[in-house]
C-alpha cells in the first residue's frame, strides 16, 4: 500500500506536463499535488487500495485478469448503471446479493485460510444487510439457496451433492449464525473440489472406448479411500493420522488392491462416472456433521 | 491448482513478480489524461477496461517505448501486434531493408530506437550490408529474441567479450543495460587465428548467467543445446543459432511455429471482407491495405486508385529515415 503511496507522486508530473516543455519544480510540485486531490476526490484513490488489498489477500496467479473482474463487478454494484430506473424488486435485489456474495466468497481458495474467512464474512454481511421491506439478518432460505448455487455452479452431478445440502441446511425460518455460514461455505468448496479431483481419479480409470470403467477396479479404489478416510477417525486428528492416512494411499498400495481386484475375476457390469463421484462423495459427506 | 510459491512470497515480491505495480501506475496516468472519460463512463468502468485491454495484449499499441518494453507481457504483446499487423507483409512475399522494418515497428511505437531494429537486422544480415533486403520471418524471429532478451544479451556480449579477450570469467561482472560498446567486433590483430570462442566454455559462462538474471531469459536447457553443436562459435553465431531454434520461439509464446507464421484464416478472411467493402477495390483483394503506408519499391500489385492519396503522406509522418523511397515514390 505505502509503495504505491510512494510511488504515484514520482509518475504523475510526467503523465501531466507531457506537453510543457520543463516546467519549473513549483509547477510541477503543484500539479502533482492538485492530481493527488483529483484522485482523492473522485474516489479512485480509495478504490485502488481496496482493490490492491483484495489482490494481496487473494494472492491470484493471474492478478490482471483478476483486477478486470474486480473492476468489472464493481461498476455492476454502482448505482451509477442501471439504479436510474424504477427500484429492483424485492426477487431481483435477492439474486443481486446471492451473486456478490458468492463473488465474494469464491475471490480467494478456500485454502487460504485468512483471506477466505475473510470474505466468508463479507459475504455474510453482503445477505445479511437490511433493506426496505427485509430485517437484517440471514434466514436459512437465503442461505440454502446459496449453497444449492455453489454447488451447480461447480458442476458436480446433482445425486453426488445432493446429500451435502441434505446435512448442511437449515430451516428456511431459522437465523443463520456467522458460525454455520462459515463451516457450511467452506464444506461446500471443499466437497466441490473432493468431487473434482475424485473426477479426475475416474478419468485414470475409465475406459475411453466404453465410457466407463471396470467395477471391479473402480469399487477397489474406493475401498481404498475409505479405509484412508477412516485412519482419520478418532478422539484427536494427531498430525499422525494424516501420515498413516496418506500412506494408505500411496501408489503401491491403490496398485495392490486394483491389482488383487483384477485377479478375483467376478463377473461384474462397468462402473460409470456418475456411481463413481457419487459414491466417493458419499464417503466425504459421510464425515461431515450434520447442522444443529 | 494452486502454486505454493506465490503464496509464500513477500507481499512486495509477489508484486513485483506480476508487475501489478506497473499496470495499477499506468492505469492511474491513462486515467488523468483521460479525464473526460470518467466523468463519461465511471471509473469502476474505466479499469475494467484497462485491465481488460492488458489481459488481451492491446495495450500497447501506440505507447511509448518506455512502456511497450517495460515487463515481458507487454514485449510479447508487442511481438504478436506486429506480427498480426504485418503479416500480410511476408505472406506478399515482400523483402524489406532494416529501415522499412524500423518504419513498420514505429507505426505502432512511435518513438521505437533505431539501434534495436539494427541489432535485430544484423542477427539476419550478419556482416552483409546493412541495406540488404530480409523477409519478413527471418527478420521477425531475429527481432523477437533481440528485443525480449534485450537485457540478457547484453550481458552474453560482455561475457563472450571477456572470453574473447582472456579473461577468467568467473570474475565477469554483469554490465547494465546503460553499456552499448562491447558490440564491438574484435579487429583482426587481436582476434586469434580461430574465429569465436570455445562453446563448452561459453556454455558455463552462459548458464551461471541464467541461474542469477533477474530480466527475463531464454530456457538454459535450450541455451545448451545451441551451444552444444559446436566447438566454438562467435556472438553472432550463437544468437542466429537461438533465433532460429523452434524452442525459442515456444518458450517465448508470442508468435506461431515458424511454419504458421503466415497462416491465419480468420484474421485474412476478416481482411476481405473490409477490403470488399472499399469501395474501386473488388478486384484487387490481393492487395494488402497494411503495405500502402510501406515505402514500396516494388510497383503498386492490381489497381489501388487510393495508393497515390495515402502514399506521401504516411511516409512524411512516419519514417525519417527513408528518404530515398520517398523521392522515388513521389516523382
Amino acid at each position: 500500500m505505502a509503495a504505491l503511496e510512494k510511488r504515484r507522486p514520482a509518475v504523475a508530473p510526467g503523465a501531466g506536463f507531457s506537453d510543457g516543455g520543463r516546467p519549473t519544480a513549483s509547477r510541477a510540485a503543484a500539479g502533482a499535488e492538485s492530481e493527488e486531490d483529483f484522485l482523492r476526490q473522485v474516489g479512485v484513490t480509495e478504490m485502488l487500495r481496496a482493490a490492491l488489498l483484495k489482490v494481496l489477500e487473494a494472492r491470484p496467479e493471474e492478478p490482471i485478469a483478476f483486477l478486470a473482474r474486480y473492476f468489472e463487478n464493481l461498476g455492476l454494484r454502482s448505482p451509477a448503471s442501471g439504479g436510474a430506473g424504477d427500484p429492483p424488486g424485492q426477487l431481483l435485489l435477492q439474486q443481486q446479493r446471492l451473486s456478490r456474495a458468492l463473488w465474494h466468497l469464491r475471490l480467494a481458495h478456500h485454502s487460504q485460510r485468512a483471506a477466505f474467512n475473510n470474505n466468508v464474512s463479507v459475504a455474510y454481511e453482503c445477505l445479511s444487510a437490511g433493506g426496505r421491506k427485509k430485517k437484517p439478518g440471514l434466514d436459512g432460505r437465503t442461505y440454502s439457496e446459496l449453497l444449492r448455487r455453489i454447488c451447480r455452479e461447480g458442476e458436480a452431478p446433482d445425486a453426488a451433492v445432493a446429500p451435502l445440502l441434505r446435512k448442511l441446511q437449515c430451516r428456511d425460518h431459522e437465523a443463520v449464525p456467522l458460525g454455520v455460514f462459515r463451516a457450511g461455505m467452506r464444506t461446500c468448496f471443499v466437497l466441490l473440489e473432493f468431487v473434482a479431483r475424485a473426477g479426475a481419479l475416474y478419468r485414470l480409470l475409465e475406459d475411453p472406448a466404453l465410457a466407463a470403467a471396470d467395477r471391479r477396479v473402480g469399487q477397489a479404489v474406493l475401498d481404498t479411500l475409505e479405509g484412508a478416510l477412516q485412519t482419520g477417525d478418532g478422539d484427536e486428528a494427531a498430525p499422525a493420522r494424516y501420515l498413516e492416512a496418506g500412506s494408505r494411499l500411496g501408489p503401491d498400495n491403490v496398485a495392490l488392491a486394483m491389482d488383487r481386484a483384477v485377479v478375483a475375476r467376478r463377473p461384474c457390469v462397468p462402473m460409470h462416472r456418475e456411481e463413481f463421484l457419487e459414491k466417493a462423495a458419499a464417503l466425504f459427506i459421510a464425515k461431515v456433521k450434520p447442522v444443529g | 491448482m494452486l502454486s505454493p510459491e506465490r503464496l509464500a512470497l513477500p507481499d512486495y515480491e509477489y508484486l513485483a513478480q506480476q508487475h501489478v505495480l506497473t499496470y495499477m501506475e499506468d492505469a492511474v496516468c491513462q486515467l488523468l489524461e483521460n479525464k473526460e472519460d470518467i466523468s463519461q463512463y465511471g471509473i469502476a468502468r474505466f479499469f475494467t477496461e484497462y485491465f481488460n485491454s492488458v489481459c488481451q495484449g492491446t495495450h500497447i499499441l501506440f505507447r511509448e517505448f518506455s512502456f511497450v518494453q517495460a515487463t515481458p507481457h507487454n514485449r510479447a504483446s508487442f511481438l504478436r501486434a506486429f506480427w498480426r499487423c504485418f503479416r500480410t507483409v511476408g505472406k506478399n512475399g515482400d523483402l524489406l531493408t532494416m529501415k522499412e522494418y524500423h518504419c513498420l515497428l514505429q507505426l505502432l511505437c512511435p518513438d521505437f530506437p533505431l539501434e534495436l531494429t539494427r541489432k535485430a537486422a544484423r542477427i539476419v544480415l550478419l556482416d552483409d550490408a546493412m541495406d540488404c533486403l530480409m523477409s519478413f520471418s527471418d527478420f521477425l524471429l531475429a527481432f523477437q529474441v533481440q528485443f525480449y532478451y534485450s537485457e540478457f544479451l547484453e550481458s552474453v556480449a560482455a561475457i563472450y567479450q571477456d572470453l574473447l579477450s582472456g579473461k577468467n570469467p568467473n570474475t565477469v561482472v554483469v554490465p547494465t543495460s546503460s553499456s552499448g560498446q562491447h558490440r564491438q567486433r574484435p579487429t583482426s590483430g587481436e582476434a586469434s587465428m580461430l574465429e569465436g570462442v570455445e562453446a563448452s566454455l561459453f556454455c558455463q559462462c552462459l548458464e551461471n548467467l541464467c541461474d542469477r538474471h533477474k530480466y527475463s531469459c531464454p530456457p538454459p536447457a535450450l541455451v545448451k543445446e545451441v551451444l552444444s553443436k559446436a566447438q566454438r562459435l562467435t556472438f553472432y553465431g550463437f544468437l542466429v543459432a537461438l533465433s532460429k531454434h523452434q524452442g525459442t520461439n515456444q518458450a517465448l509464446g508470442a508468435l506461431p511455429d515458424k511454419g504458421d507464421l503466415m497462416h491465419d484464416p480468420a484474421m485474412d478472411e476478416e481482411l476481405e471482407r473490409l477490403l470488399v467493402q472499399v469501395p474501386g477495390l473488388a478486384n484487387s483483394v490481393t492487395a494488402s491495405p497494411e503495405t500502402s503506408c510501406l515505402p514500396s519499391r516494388t510497383p503498386p500489385r492490381g489497381a489501388s486508385p487510393w495508393r497515390p492519396h495515402h502514399h506521401p503522406h504516411k511516409v512524411d509522418a512516419e519514417s525519417d529515415g527513408s528518404t530515398e523511397e520517398t523521392d522515388e515514390s513521389e516523382t
